[in-house]
């Protein structure tokens, strides 16, 4: 039977067919603008959780600044000074600690001039770090001689940045000639593979940043607790910054483990989704309105049919589920015209981001989050209707057939 | 004697407005009996309607009791009324009252579909309806295709669809001319004769009134 029901629903939308277009058109700016955040917010989500994965578990993260200050040390206004790198290294369990330093400069290949971010690895004592902990890997040439001026570049590098680059040939950095000798494997995310990799040594003499560094990753030795290590990073670091209080001014830090780092960036990740969810909820909801509006006006049209449908052995169910089905199809078209523009709009700001690297992000399109928007429209779809859909039912037979149009 | 397929006890039905009270029956009691013709005659504002909708178990009495099939409509669910109402009354009314959106075949499988018949079943019923009363070249036009006679001939297959016990008419004829109103008052006096069904028309024909076995005066929503 419901078959029929929804044959007849069609048929009356049908018969109403500019309304019930600018009713669908409403959920589908809705539904167009949360499909194409949340596939936004979900790819980036996903992007960062992938590569703070790839750390591994014994491994510490030092930023200068309190958490709650984040875009401060983002931004790199702070940094962490020499004496911070060396009170780290002497905090016990601390097997090795590693400066992150990267800064972009304009890199000269054959004619071509392009900035790229360079990354000074301290490639002397921390190699294994970068190839266990950081899934560094060499596809093709092998790795930068330490003190001599050689690069790796990124697995982007030879394709979208310089097409067609090779190792054992010349590029050109400040006026400076440096040999590529290796090409890196991807690394799942398109800042890391876009970079160039160099010793720390030339780094800090070619990019003269000779000093501390924005951020600083510690290695924790065999038996020690991550967490502990940690702990008293932080504390060793706050303890000399209120003994230079008097000069300088207090000095935060922050200090996580990778497990911690990838709570936090799910945290703030997902309060992003919860925030973007709730203002394309609001444009479904303005939608919803529509719909309930579009419906009272049909039910109203439609009283006298609603009292033949009734003389004829229509239960009230029946003519609930008619208005409900109505509306549900508006809801679920409406969804399927909002979801299609709008992770095809995802998907093509994933594809500008590829031709710019400073604006990489990832549109996430997943069964899940078709499967919900369809879900979600045909939802509000049927919630919108169900006040109208009741008040048709509580129609009595006798006064819908009096009314005549 | 057997039990009247529709039995009205001292049925009263008043309308409030505001404080005014407005009874438009006071105390109808009548039995429609199996095979009866019956014709409903009286001035507008007599409450002839009124009545109908309480034949047809389209209204509920405000005192009194109506029995359908010798059961308490008033004791019934909206929903189980509904369904007594579809299988066992056929409505045809003076504006036709058919599904614009639907056509003559659909408006004619309509009470089927809520009697939970078949779809093959619903189909060959709605056909052969449709060609006993003339229209098998009318099948898939919209009432709005059809002329008044015509539709109310869609109408009456309409209410036949569940081979009902009663068909109740409420001036089948009020918006049809002189020559279309005969052949839709012959399709009725044909039903009743050889089809054994129990009409009720409200009208103000006087051939069908010489036809019918009972007439029913009403005059201020008294019968008299």
């Amino acid at each position: 039977m419901l078959q029929e029901y929804f044959k007849i629903a069609v048929k009356n939308l049908r018969t109403r067919q500019l309304r019930s277009w600018l009713t669908i058109l409403g959920i589908v700016i809705g539904v167009f603008l949360i499909m194409s955040l949340l596939s936004l917010s979900q790819g980036l989500k996903n992007t960062v959780l992938q590569q703070l994965k790839a750390v591994g578990t014994d491994i510490v993260m030092i930023m200068p600044g309190s958490v709650s200050d984040i875009m401060t040390t983002l931004i790199g206004s702070v940094k962490l000074s020499e004496e911070d790198l060396n009170i780290i290294r002497k905090t016990p369990g601390v097997k090795i600690v590693i400066p992150s330093v990267y800064k972009g400069e304009i890199v000269k290949y054959q004619n071509e001039s392009k900035t790229v971010i360079l990354n000074g690895l301290d490639i002397r004592n921390a190699l294994d770090v970068y190839i266990d902990d950081m899934g560094m890997k060499i596809n093709t040439g092998g790795w930068a001689v330490p003190g001599k001026r050689e690069v790796m570049v990124g697995s982007l590098v030879p394709t979208e940045i310089f097409p067609g680059m090779k190792i054992n040939t010349l590029i050109n950095i400040k006026g400076k000639q440096f040999e590529i000798v290796g090409i890196l494997k991807s690394m799942g995310s398109k800042q890391d593979d876009s970079m160039l990799g160099m010793d720390l040594e030339i780094y800090r003499s070619v990019t003269g940043e000779r000093q501390g560094a924005p951020q600083a990753v510690a290695k924790i030795a065999a038996g020690y607790s991550v967490e502990q290590v940690a702990k008293s990073i932080k504390a060793n670091l706050e303890n000399q910054a209120k003994r230079r209080a008097g000069r300088q001014g207090e000095n935060s830090y922050s200090v996580f483990t990778s497990e911690a780092m990838s709570g936090i960036v799910g945290g703030i990740m997902g309060i992003i989704q919860v925030v973007v969810f709730a203002f394309g909820s609001i444009a479904v909801a303005v939608g919803g309105i529509g719909i309930m509006n579009t419906m009272y006006t049909s039910v109203r049209e439609r009283t006298r049919e609603i009292g033949i449908l009734k003389a004829v052995g229509a239960k009230n169910s029946t003519i609930v589920l008619i208005f409900l089905i109505e509306s549900g199809i508006i809801g679920l078209i409406g969804g399927l015209g909002g979801m299609i523009p709008g992770l095809g709009l995802a998907k093509l700001i994933q594809a500008f981001g590829q031709v710019h690297p400073i604006f990489y992000i990832e549109a996430s399109v997943t069964p899940g989050i078709i499967i919900f928007g369809l879900l979600f429209s045909f939802g509000v779809g049927c919630l919108s209707g169900f006040f109208p859909a009741r008040s048709a039912a509580k129609l009595k037979p006798v006064e819908a057939l009096r009314r005549y149009e | 004697m057997p039990e009247p397929i529709i039995k009205l006890e001292n049925v009263w039905k008043i309308y409030q407005f505001d404080k005014v009270e407005l009874a438009v029956l006071k105390g109808v009691t009548l039995d429609i009996n199996q095979g009866a013709f019956i014709v409903i005659l009286g001035p507008s504002g007599s409450g002839k309607s009124t009545l109908l909708n309480m034949l047809g178990c389209l209204d509920l009495p405000s005192k009194g009791k109506v029995f359908l099939d010798g059961q308490d409509i008033s004791r019934m669910s909206e929903d189980a009324l509904a369904q007594a109402r579809g299988q066992k009354i056929g409505f045809v009314f003076q504006q036709f009252n058919l599904l614009q959106n639907l056509n003559a075949l659909e408006n004619v499988m309509l009470p089927m579909i809520f009697q939970g018949r078949p779809e093959a079943e619903r189909k060959k019923r709605a056909q052969s309806l449709l060609a006993s009363l003339g229209l098998q070249d009318r099948v898939l036009h919209r009432p709005s295709e059809l002329s008044g006679g015509e539709q109310q001939r869609i109408a009456i297959a309409r209410a036949l669809a569940n081979n009902p016990e009663i068909i109740v008419a409420d001036e089948p004829t009020g918006n049809l001319d002189s020559m279309t109103g005969q052949k839709i008052m012959e399709i009725l006096i044909d039903l009743h004769k050889n089809e054994r069904k129990t009409i009720v028309v409200v009208t103000h024909d006087p051939i069908i009134a010489d036809y019918s076995n009972q007439v029913v005066h009403i005059k201020d929503g008294q019968i008299i």
